[in-house]
């Protein structure tokens, strides 16, 4: 059942919150091979449904009451393990609760469990993740994408009909395509990131997965709130996405991407894109050709942005406050010691290229070139934006991959987010939805939309699955 | 980059290694920089830096108590503490 199916028996009474959390539970159990959990909840999550079955009237009407649903192990969950996918966290317990939970919790959804991710969310395939790599459910040997590829995972094997994410290059969207689900990265600052473990701070952003639009529109709604812990989060009028799936936004002007075939997009990417142009077409909407020669900077920029936040941000691991602590007898072998122990390679990795163009004599050559490419595909989208409604564009250049494939081009890796990436460093949402399938496996594609337009977003999508069933097809 | 540079870097990071993982650190932080120093082919002297998508401005709160750190509950994260305070190894001899 998809979320929309399961709140409504839920209100009708046809099924218990207990019930549906019995399901969650049972298949997150039966599907444990896909490691898509590293902790479930099962004896809390039982105890919250009941209370909700006893107090019905309480949470009938609520955006997600009744609802299971698993959070990315990146949101903090006072008094319950919260991991990052990292040793060093490996047996951390918050004493705090991040918003993006509490907001879930106060909607009325279920916490089943916290999902597999990469460590500290740096990767593309779920394989950096100190518990183990996420298996796609349409290949046992394929990656699931990252880095909430456990959330992705989850709702694909229908284990909870919702999800939460965090997008810092792509991390809802590549796995939302590869998955065959749909996934929003929100505009940056809608969602409140306290109590998100910080990985870049200038573009983590947390958003839905579902199997629609819908589902991804009612968690948007329990999800996105001001929040003034967090200084960065913006002060604006609620909106109720779940309503404006309803309205009609008229006929659009979509930007498509002139030299599309140029970026080494393979043919059924393409392919399947060039159907869902068809289907656009069909619904009234027309296109205009853009010129983004400058896309593929962006991963140069980002790579040397999200490094930089990162080192800075995860300088916090010291084995003095929190976390894993190496036996070291001084200090300086104890920080040293620590932080090789505790931090997986990628992220040793990434902490080594953060404090290198960070470094004196090295700042103005990277990472504030990296800003300044940064500035200039943010002008680039406000200048599409005087032209077009939406841009669309493949949300990866292919299908699930084999595991291990970063081992013989460890920049493959990186440019698995070429077509993700510019929406973060301008701070723009997208949707990625479901738009094809071919040898078997599912393909996606993805808007990117102005500013706070997650409303046109997910209106576009909804429409969109109104006349097509890939967003249908399961494992 | 070589050797000297990486053992600078690693510790500028705290980040422990060992010497023999030394070529092999340097071999993937050297791929990444070829990837990245592509942008050194861009003309950018008329974009200015971007630190912050939105550009917000700051805000602050007001200067009142709340209870939200709660010192017994922090220093019990720590893996060595005692009533009041984090334990490390010796720091001054």
């Amino acid at each position: 059942m998809n979320f929309k199916d399961i709140r409504e028996s839920f209100r009708n009474k046809e099924i218990s919150a207990k019930e549906l959390t019995q399901d969650s539970l049972n298949k997150a159990k039966k599907y444990g091979n896909l490691n898509a959990f590293i902790s479930t909840f099962d004896e809390d999550a039982l105890k919250k449904a009941e209370h909700i079955d006893n107090n019905f009237n309480d949470y009938k009407d609520l955006a997600l009451g009744g609802v299971p649903i698993a959070h990315k192990d990146i949101f903090c969950t006072k008094g319950k393990r919260t991991t990052c996918a990292s040793k060093m966290l490996e047996n951390f317990a918050p004493p705090y609760e991040s918003t993006v939970t509490s907001n879930c919790h106060q909607a009325g959804s279920i916490m089943i469990g916290k999902t597999n991710m990469d460590e500290f969310a740096m990767g593309s395939s779920n394989e950096t993740s100190f518990f183990g790599p996420v298996i796609n459910p349409w290949g046992e040997s394929l990656v699931p994408g990252g880095s909430s590829g456990g959330s992705a995972v989850c709702v694909a094997a229908n284990i909870t009909s919702l999800a939460t994410g965090t997008d810092t290059g792509g991390s809802i969207r590549q796995p939302a395509a590869l998955c065959g689900i749909t996934g929003l990265k929100p505009t940056y600052g809608l969602v409140s990131r306290w109590g998100m473990i910080a990985f870049c701070s200038s573009m983590d952003q947390a958003g839905p997965f579902a199997r629609d639009a819908f589902g991804c529109a009612a968690l948007l709604d329990a999800m996105a709130s001001y929040d003034a812990k967090d200084s960065t989060c913006a002060q604006r009028d609620k909106v109720k996405y779940e309503d404006t799936l309803r309205n009609d936004f008229g006929k659009l002007k979509i930007g498509v991407l002139k030299g599309i075939d140029q970026l080494g997009i393979s043919e059924e990417v393409l392919k399947a894109y060039d159907n869902s142009k068809t289907v656009l077409e069909k619904l009234g909407h027309t296109f205009v050709e853009l010129d983004f020669s400058e896309l593929s900077s962006g991963i140069c920029s980002y790579y040397v942005i999200a490094p930089a936040e990162c080192s800075s941000n995860l300088s916090r691991f010291d084995g003095v406050k929190f976390g894993h602590r190496s036996d070291s007898s001084n200090i300086s072998d104890l920080y040293l010691q620590t932080r090789c122990e505790g931090f997986g390679e990628e992220v040793r990795k990434r902490i080594l290229i953060g404090t290198y163009v960070l470094s004196a004599g090295f700042y103005d050559a990277y990472y504030r070139k990296a800003q300044k490419v940064r500035r200039m595909m943010k002008s680039k989208f406000d200048e599409f934006f005087k032209a077009v409604d939406l841009v669309f564009l493949p949300t990866t250049l292919d299908q699930a991959f084999e595991m291990n494939r970063t081992s013989s081009d460890p920049n493959r890796m990186y440019k698995e987010d070429l077509l993700t990436i510019p929406a973060n460093l301008a701070g723009l949402p997208a949707i990625s939805f479901p738009n094809g399938l071919a040898n078997e496996l599912p393909i996606g594609a993805q808007f990117v939309g102005n500013y706070f337009s997650e409303d046109l977003l997910l209106n576009i999508t909804h429409k969109i699955q109104g006349v097509t069933d890939w967003h249908k097809i399961t494992p | 980059m070589d050797k000297i540079e990486l053992k600078n870097l690693l510790f500028l990071a705290r980040i422990g290694a060992k010497e023999e993982d030394y070529p092999k650190i340097i071999e993937k932080l050297k791929t990444t920089f070829t990837m990245v120093d592509q942008m050194n082919e861009l003309d950018l002297d008329h974009f200015e830096p971007l630190n912050n998508p939105l550009e917000l401005t700051n805000v602050s709160r007001s200067d009142s108590e709340d209870d939200r750190n709660s010192k017994k509950e922090f220093l019990a994260e720590s893996p060595k503490s005692d009533d009041n305070f984090f334990v490390v190894p010796k720091i001054v001899e």
